[in-house]
C-alpha cells in the first residue's frame, strides 16, 4: 500500500518557535517551547500520524498557520492528552465526563479533571498509537457503532458510552450538567448503568429550566447540586473541598473567560482575519479552560496568543490561506461544526458560535457564596434562556462579530437544538435582518458530507 | 356479552366537545394539560375543566408539526404541535390555558414552540431529574407552588383546601375503581378486553370527572355481575402480551390492531396512557406540595433518569405487572425519536431475559408504511411465545 | 396396493424473489425460484408450479402448503401462513441441526434469529427501516459502481484498503459514495468499506439477540462472498456452508412446517 508522505513543520521555523513561551501545567511542571518542538516534529508523527495527514480537508489535521505559536501548542496539548491525563490520574485526580457548553470551575476546584465528549474522544484516540487517518476514522466509527448498538441508533451522542463502556477508558465519574442545551444527556448518563464498567460513578447535575435564573429556588437547587458534585469529586480526590477552593477556582476561570472575551473582541475588530477558523475557535475555547484537560496550560497559551493577535490586528496581518474579504459566518447549535477548511476555500470564514461561547462569555461573581454565584451564572447562560432572550444575545454577538449570515447546524437525531432551530432563526431574521440557514448533519466523519457542504456553499454564494 | 356502560361512555364522549363549548360560553375555563407529573387535582380544584392533550396516529399532523418543531422530535410531540398549528381538534380548540411539564424535555420544547408560534398561554411545571434527592423534591414543591400561583392568576381565585381535598378524594376513587376494572380484562374467560379498558381509561382524560367516576362504578358493577369470580390464569397458548414503552394516545391504534390481527391477546400494560399513572399515587397532605409529591413519588416516567439499575422502581413495577397479568411476552413500543424509551429498549430486554420473559421492540411512527414490517415481527413473536407455551404444556403432560 | 406418497410444499414470496420447496416425507423433492412480480399471489404460484413441474407433480398431489414471506398474508393456495422468521428457523434446523443462529439478508430486510435444538425461535431482531445489508441497498451500490450485483462481493474482496464509511443509510451512503469516488478513492476499497459498515450494522442486531454457534447465513445476499467474509470478521464467527441455495431456506422451513401441521391435523399418519 502506498502511504502518502506526512506533513512536516519547516525546519527553519524551529528557532523562531523555540523562542516562545513555556506552557505551565497545573501540577507545577512545564513544557518549554523546545520540548513542544521536539514532540511535534519527532514523536508526534510516529505516534499520531493521522494528525500529520496531507489531506487538506481532514478535520483533525494540523493548522498551517505556523507563525502563530498557539496553533502548534494547541496541537501539542491535544496530542499529549493521553499522556497527561494518565499522569494526573496516577497522581490522584479523578477524571469526570461532562458535556460541552458548560463551565468546569467546580470540577477543578474539587481536584478533578473535567472533560467534555470531544476531549474524552481525544484522550481515547491518544491511546491508539500509530494510526493513519483512515485507520483512525475506522476505529472511532466502530466505537461509535458499538455504542449505538448498546443504546440506540437514534442516539446522537455516544462518545461517553463508546469510550467508557466499550473501550475501558478509565473515567472515574460521569457527571455533566444535564438538560442544558441537550435533552439526551441525562439518558446518556443513565445508559452507563447497564454497561460493563461498574466502577464509574454516575451523577446528573440537574439544570432546572424555564426562567431558571429568576427563580431563587432553582438557583438554590442547582447550587446544592454543585455542592454534591464537589463533595463527590473531593471524596475521590481525597480531600475536603472548601468554599475558598471554589472561589479561587472561579477567579482563575474568570481570568480565562475575560481573556477569551478580549481576544474575541480583538479578532472581531480586525479588517483582515488574524487567524484561520480552526485556530480562532481553539483560542476562544481556551477561555473555557476545558479543552486541554489542564486550565493552567490553556491559560498560558491563551495569554501568549492574546498578545500575538493584538500585534497581528495592529499591523493588519492576515492569517495564511484566508481570503481578503471573506464572508463572515456565525454558527448556532450544538455538537456539530462545519469543516473550516472547506468554508475557507469557498471564500468564507467562521467568526464565532453560540454554543461554548454562551458559557465562556458568562462571568461569575467573585464576592459572596461561591456556589450561589456559580449557580446563578450558569443558570443565566444565554443559550439556555427563552427563545426571545437567546435570540437577543445571539444578535448582539452577530453585531459584535460583524457576521454576514447565520448557519444553524444540528446533528441528526438531536431533539433539542433541532426543535429550537426554526424559532431562533425566525427571530434573528425578524429582529436583525441577517440571513439564516438551518442544516442537519448526518453522522460526521472527519470530512463532512458533500451534501452538507454543498448547502453551506450555496449559502455562502448567496451572501 | 357486552358491557353496556361502555356504550354510554362512547356516547358521552361524542357529546363532550359540545358540552365544553357550552361550559366555556358560561364562563368556565378549560386547561389542556400534558406531562406525567402535572398534578391534575390542582387544576380541578381551581374550578378549571382539565382535558388531557394526548393524541396520536395522524401522520399528516406529524408532518405539519415538524415544520414548526423539527423532524427529529418524537412523533407524539410533532403531532401535538401540528394539532395546535391546525387548531381543528375539538378539544384543542376548547383550551384556554395550557399546562405542560418538563418530565420529558421534548414536552417542554413543545410548550416553547406552541407558545412562540401559536401564541397560546402556557404554564410550565419544572420537574427535577434528581427526583429521588431531597433537594430535588424541595425544588419540585417550589415549582408546584409556582405552578399553582400561575394557575390561580388565570382562575382569578385562590386554591381552596376544602375543594382540593374533594378533588383528591374524587381522583382517588377514580384510580381505585380503574384498578378494580383493570383486573377483569386479564382474567380467564374475560368479559371485557384490555382494549376496552384502555379506551375506558382514556375516556377519563376528557369526560367530566364526577360523571366519569359514576360511569366507572357502573361498569364495575356490571363486570362483577357478569363474572363474579375472575381469576388470572395463563391458559396454554393464548399468546398473552404485555405492552410497555412509549405512550399510545387516543387516535393511535396501529400496534394494538396488529397484535389483535395476528392472534395475540393483550393482558397488561405500563403505558403512560394506560394503567400506570393511576397506580401507587399516594397523596399524604392536602396541599399543592402534598399532591405534587404524590405524583413525583409514583413509579417514575422513563424520561426521568435513574442511575442504579438494581433498584430501579420502574423496572420493578414492570416485573410486578407482568407477573400479575401472567403475560408470556412483552411488546415494547418505541415511538420514533422518543429517546426516553428507545434508549432503554435493549436494557429492558436484557433485564427481562434474566427472568425468562421475551421482549420484542417495535420501533414505529404514525405513518402506515411500516405496517407490514411490524406485522411480520409481531406475528413471529406471537408464534414464538405460542410455540413456547405449547411445548411447555406438552412437557407438563 | 401402492403406498400413498405424501408431498408437502412451502412457498416463500419475498420482495425480490419467490421460492418454493417440495418435500416428500422427510426429503427435499423439488425446488423452484423465480423473480417476484408485482402480484404476490402470481409470483408464489409461479415458484410453486416450477417446483411441481421439476418434480413432475400437480398441485393436487400436495398434502399441505404453507405460505411465508411478505406474500403470506394473501396466499389463497396455502393451507396456512407462517412468518418467515419461524420458517427460516425450521429450514436451517432441518438442514443443519447444530445451527443456533441465523443471519438472513433478503431483498428489503435483514434478520437475526436465535433458535434452539428443535428449530424453535428463541429470539429475533430485524433491522429497523434501515436498508443496510439488504439486497436493495446492494443493488443501489452496484448501480453507483456500474457493476453487476453478483460481482459486488468479489470486487470488495479485491480491495487493498478499507475506506471508512460514516453512513449505512441508503440515501446518505449513496451520496457519500459518490463523494468518495469524486475524491479519487478506488471502487474496490470503497466497496470494502461499505461491506464492513454493513456487517457492523448487522452485528448490532446480534447485540440484541446474542450469538451462538453454528451460524447460518440465509437469503439472497448470502451468495455475496464479500458480505459473508465481512460478517465473519465483524461477528468473529465461521458461517456454515449451506447444503442448498441459501435463498431457499424460508421455503424449506415452510415445507417442514407443512409436514408437521398436516400430521397434527391428522391428514396422514
Ligand atoms: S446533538 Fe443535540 S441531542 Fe445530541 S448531544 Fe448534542 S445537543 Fe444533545
Ligand atoms: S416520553 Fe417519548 S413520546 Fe413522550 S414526549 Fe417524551 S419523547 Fe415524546
Amino acid at each position: 500500500m502506498a502511504k502518502t508522505a506526512l506533513y512536516e513543520y519547516p525546519a527553519e521555523l524551529r528557532e523562531e518557535f523555540e523562542a516562545t513561551e513555556d506552557i505551565h501545567f497545573r501540577d507545577g511542571s512545564r513544557a518549554t517551547a523546545a520540548d513542544v518542538w521536539h514532540f511535534m516534529t519527532e514523536i508526534g508523527p510516529k505516534r499520531y500520524p493521522f494528525a500529520y495527514t496531507q489531506k487538506k480537508y481532514a478535520g483533525s489535521r494540523l493548522s498551517r498557520d505556523i507563525h502563530l505559536p498557539s496553533a502548534i501548542k494547541n496541537h501539542y496539548l491535544l496530542l499529549t492528552m493521553n499522556d497527561r491525563i494518565n499522569k494526573s490520574r496516577e497522581n490522584g485526580a479523578p477524571v469526570i465526563f461532562v458535556q460541552g457548553g458548560q463551565s468546569v470551575d467546580p470540577y477543578y476546584a474539587a481536584g478533578g479533571i473535567a472533560l467534555r465528549p470531544a476531549s474524552v474522544g481525544l484522550w481515547a484516540r491518544g491511546r491508539h498509537e500509530g494510526l493513519g487517518l483512515n485507520e483512525e476514522a475506522i476505529r472511532s466509527r466502530n466505537q461509535r457503532e458499538k455504542a449505538n448498538h448498546a443504546i440506540s441508533f437514534e442516539a446522537c451522542q455516544t462518545a461517553g458510552y463508546a469510550n467508557i463502556q466499550e473501550d475501558d477508558l478509565p473515567v472515574d465519574m460521569v457527571a455533566p450538567f444535564t438538560c442544558l442545551r441537550c435533552s439526551d444527556i441525562s439518558y446518556g448518563v443513565e445508559a452507563h448503568r447497564h454497561g460493563p464498567n461498574k466502577a464509574v460513578k454516575l451523577m446528573n447535575i440537574d439544570y432546572p429550566m424555564r426562567h431558571q435564573a429568576d427563580k431563587p429556588w432553582a438557583v438554590e437547587y442547582f447550587a446544592r447540586n454543585l455542592r454534591r458534585l464537589t463533595s463527590e469529586i473531593g471524596k475521590r480526590a481525597g480531600r475536603e473541598v472548601t468554599d475558598d477552593d471554589l472561589t479561587k477556582e472561579i477567579k482563575l476561570h474568570n481570568e480565562g473567560r475575560r481573556l477569551a472575551i478580549d481576544t474575541a473582541e480583538l479578532w472581531w475588530s480586525a479588517d483582515l482575519p488574524p487567524t484561520n477558523g480552526v485556530d480562532r475557535r481553539a483560542l476562544y475555547q481556551m477561555g473555557g479552560m476545558e479543552i486541554h484537560g489542564d486550565p493552567s496550560a490553556s491559560l498560558t497559551v491563551l495569554r501568549e496568543s492574546n498578545a500575538y493577535i493584538r500585534e497581528r490586528v495592529k499591523r493588519g496581518i492576515k492569517a495564511e490561506g484566508v481570503v481578503d474579504k471573506p464572508i463572515r459566518l456565525f454558527v448556532c447549535g450544538s455538537c456539530v461544526f462545519p469543516n473550516d477548511f472547506r468554508i475557507e476555500e469557498a471564500g468564507a470564514i467562521i467568526v464565532g458560535q453560540d454554543n461554548h461561547w454562551s458559557d465562556i462569555s458568562t462571568l461569575v461573581a467573585e464576592e459572596g457564596d461561591p456556589y450561589q454565584n456559580l449557580a446563578h451564572a450558569i443558570l443565566s447562560y444565554p443559550y439556555e434562556q427563552s427563545i426571545e432572550k437567546r435570540a437577543e444575545w445571539t444578535i448582539e454577538q452577530l453585531k459584535k462579530s460583524r457576521a454576514d449570515g447565520v448557519l444553524f447546524l444540528y446533528q441528526w437525531g438531536c431533539n433539542t437544538q433541532s426543535a429550537i432551530a426554526r424559532m431562533l432563526c425566525d427571530t434573528i431574521k425578524r429582529d436583525s435582518g441577517i440571513p439564516t440557514m438551518i442544516i442537519e448533519q448526518h453522522e460526521g466523519g472527519s470530512e463532512q458530507s458533500e451534501q452538507l457542504l454543498n448547502r453551506v456553499n450555496a449559502f455562502i454564494e448567496m451572501l | 356479552m357486552t358491557v353496556k356502560t361502555l356504550e354510554v361512555i362512547r356516547k358521552r364522549l361524542d357529546e363532550r366537545p359540545d358540552e365544553l363549548r357550552k361550559a366555556r360560553a358560561n364562563g368556565q375555563k378549560v386547561v389542556g394539560w400534558t406531562g406525567y407529573n402535572v398534578p391534575e387535582e390542582i387544576i380541578h380544584a381551581l374550578g378549571f375543566i382539565p382535558i388531557r392533550i394526548a393524541i396520536g396516529g395522524d401522520d399528516r399532523l406529524v408532518e405539519v408539526g415538524g415544520r414548526y418543531a423539527s423532524s427529529k422530535n418524537c412523533v407524539f410531540i410533532r403531532e401535538i404541535v401540528g394539532a395546535f398549528a391546525e387548531n381543528e381538534d375539538p378539544y384543542i380548540q376548547q383550551t384556554d390555558v395550557l399546562a405542560f411539564d418538563a418530565t420529558c424535555l421534548q414536552n417542554f420544547r413543545a410548550a416553547e414552540v406552541i407558545e412562540y408560534y401559536f401564541k397560546r398561554d402556557v404554564v410550565v411545571l419544572g420537574v427535577p431529574r434528581n427526583f429521588y434527592w431531597e433537594e430535588g423534591q424541595e425544588y419540585f414543591v417550589n415549582e408546584a407552588n409556582e405552578f399553582t400561583r400561575l394557575l390561580e392568576e388565570r382562575a382569578g381565585a385562590k386554591l381552596d383546601t376544602v375543594k382540593l381535598a374533594a378533588s383528591v378524594a374524587l381522583y382517588n376513587d377514580i384510580r381505585k375503581t380503574l384498578k378494580s376494572i383493570y383486573f377483569f380484562q386479564a382474567a380467564k374467560d374475560n368479559v371485557i378486553s384490555w382494549e376496552e379498558v384502555f379506551d375506558l381509561i382514556q375516556a377519563g382524560d376528557l369526560l367530566d370527572k364526577k360523571e366519569y367516576l359514576i360511569l366507572l362504578q357502573e361498569t364495575l358493577i356490571e363486570l362483577q355481575e357478569l363474572q363474579p369470580d375472575p381469576v388470572i390464569e395463563a391458559d396454554g397458548a393464548d399468546g398473552r402480551i404485555f405492552i410497555s414503552g412509549s405512550l399510545i394516545p387516543r387516535g393511535d391504534r396501529k400496534l394494538i390492531g396488529i397484535i389483535n390481527a395476528v392472534g395475540g391477546r393483550i393482558v397488561g400494560d405500563d403505558l403512560w396512557t394506560g394503567i400506570l399513572p393511576h397506580l401507587d399515587l399516594d397523596i399524604k397532605e392536602i396541599s399543592p406540595a402534598g399532591v405534587a409529591l404524590g405524583y413525583l413519588n409514583r413509579t417514575p416516567h422513563a424520561a426521568l433518569p435513574y442511575l442504579d439499575l438494581e433498584s430501579d422502581r420502574r423496572l420493578k413495577k414492570l416485573h410486578e405487572l407482568i407477573d400479575e397479568s401472567k403475560a408470556q411476552g412483552v411488546i415494547y413500543h418505541t415511538l420514533r425519536y422518543c429517546d426516553p424509551f428507545t434508549f432503554k429498549a435493549k436494557e429492558t430486554k436484557d433485564v427481562l431475559a434474566k427472568s425468562g420473559i421475551p421482549l420484542l421492540e417495535i420501533h414505529t411512527e404514525y405513518a402506515g408504511s411500516d405496517y407490514e414490517a411490524m406485522r411480520t415481527r409481531v406475528e413471529a413473536f406471537v408464534e414464538m411465545i405460542k410455540i413456547k407455551a405449547e411445548s411447555a404444556a406438552e412437557v407438563a403432560v | 396396493m401402492s403406498i400413498k406418497r405424501n408431498f408437502f410444499a412451502g412457498v416463500d414470496v419475498g420482495s425480490l424473489a419467490a421460492k418454493s420447496v417440495i418435500l416428500e416425507d422427510g426429503e427435499i423433492f423439488a425446488t423452484g425460484l423465480v423473480p417476484s412480480g408485482v402480484d404476490s399471489v402470481e409470483s408464489g404460484l409461479k415458484a410453486l408450479n416450477l417446483a411441481l413441474e421439476t418434480g413432475g407433480l400437480i398441485q393436487e398431489d400436495l398434502t399441505y402448503i404453507v405460505g411465508t414471506g411478505y406474500g403470506r398474508v394473501s396466499a389463497p393456495y396455502a393451507n396456512k401462513a407462517v412468518t418467515e422468521i419461524t420458517c427460516h428457523a425450521k429450514g436451517a434446523n432441518y438442514l443443519h441441526p447444530s445451527v443456533r443462529t441465523i443471519i438472513d439478508m433478503g431483498g428489503q430486510d435483514c434478520k437475526a434469529i436465535r433458535i434452539d435444538q428443535d428449530g424453535a425461535v428463541v429470539d429475533f431482531a430485524m433491522n429497523d427501516k434501515c436498508a443496510a445489508g439488504t439486497g436493495r441497498f446492494l443493488e443501489v451500490m452496484a448501480g453507483v459502481f456500474k457493476v453487476k450485483l453478483e460481482d459486488l462481493g468479489a470486487l470488495a474482496l479485491s480491495a487493498t484498503e478499507l475506506v471508512p464509511m460514516s453512513s449505512t443509510c441508503t440515501v446518505f451512503a449513496e451520496s457519500e459514495t459518490i463523494s468518495l469516488v469524486a475524491r479519487g478513492e478506488k471502487p474496490a476499497n470503497i466497496l470494502n468499506g461499505i461491506h464492513h459498515a454493513i456487517a457492523n450494522r448487522i452485528s448490532g442486531l446480534f447485540a440484541r439477540v446474542g450469538i451462538a454457534s453454528d451460524v447460518f447465513f440465509s437469503g439472497g445476499v448470502a451468495k455475496n462472498t464479500g458480505m459473508k467474509t465481512a460478517i465473519e470478521e465483524a461477528l468473529k464467527v465461521t458461517i456454515v456452508k449451506p447444503e442448498i441455495d441459501p435463498q431457499l431456506i424460508g421455503a424449506l422451513g415452510a415445507a417442514v412446517l407443512a409436514r408437521s401441521f398436516s400430521k397434527k391435523e391428522g391428514l396422514w399418519a
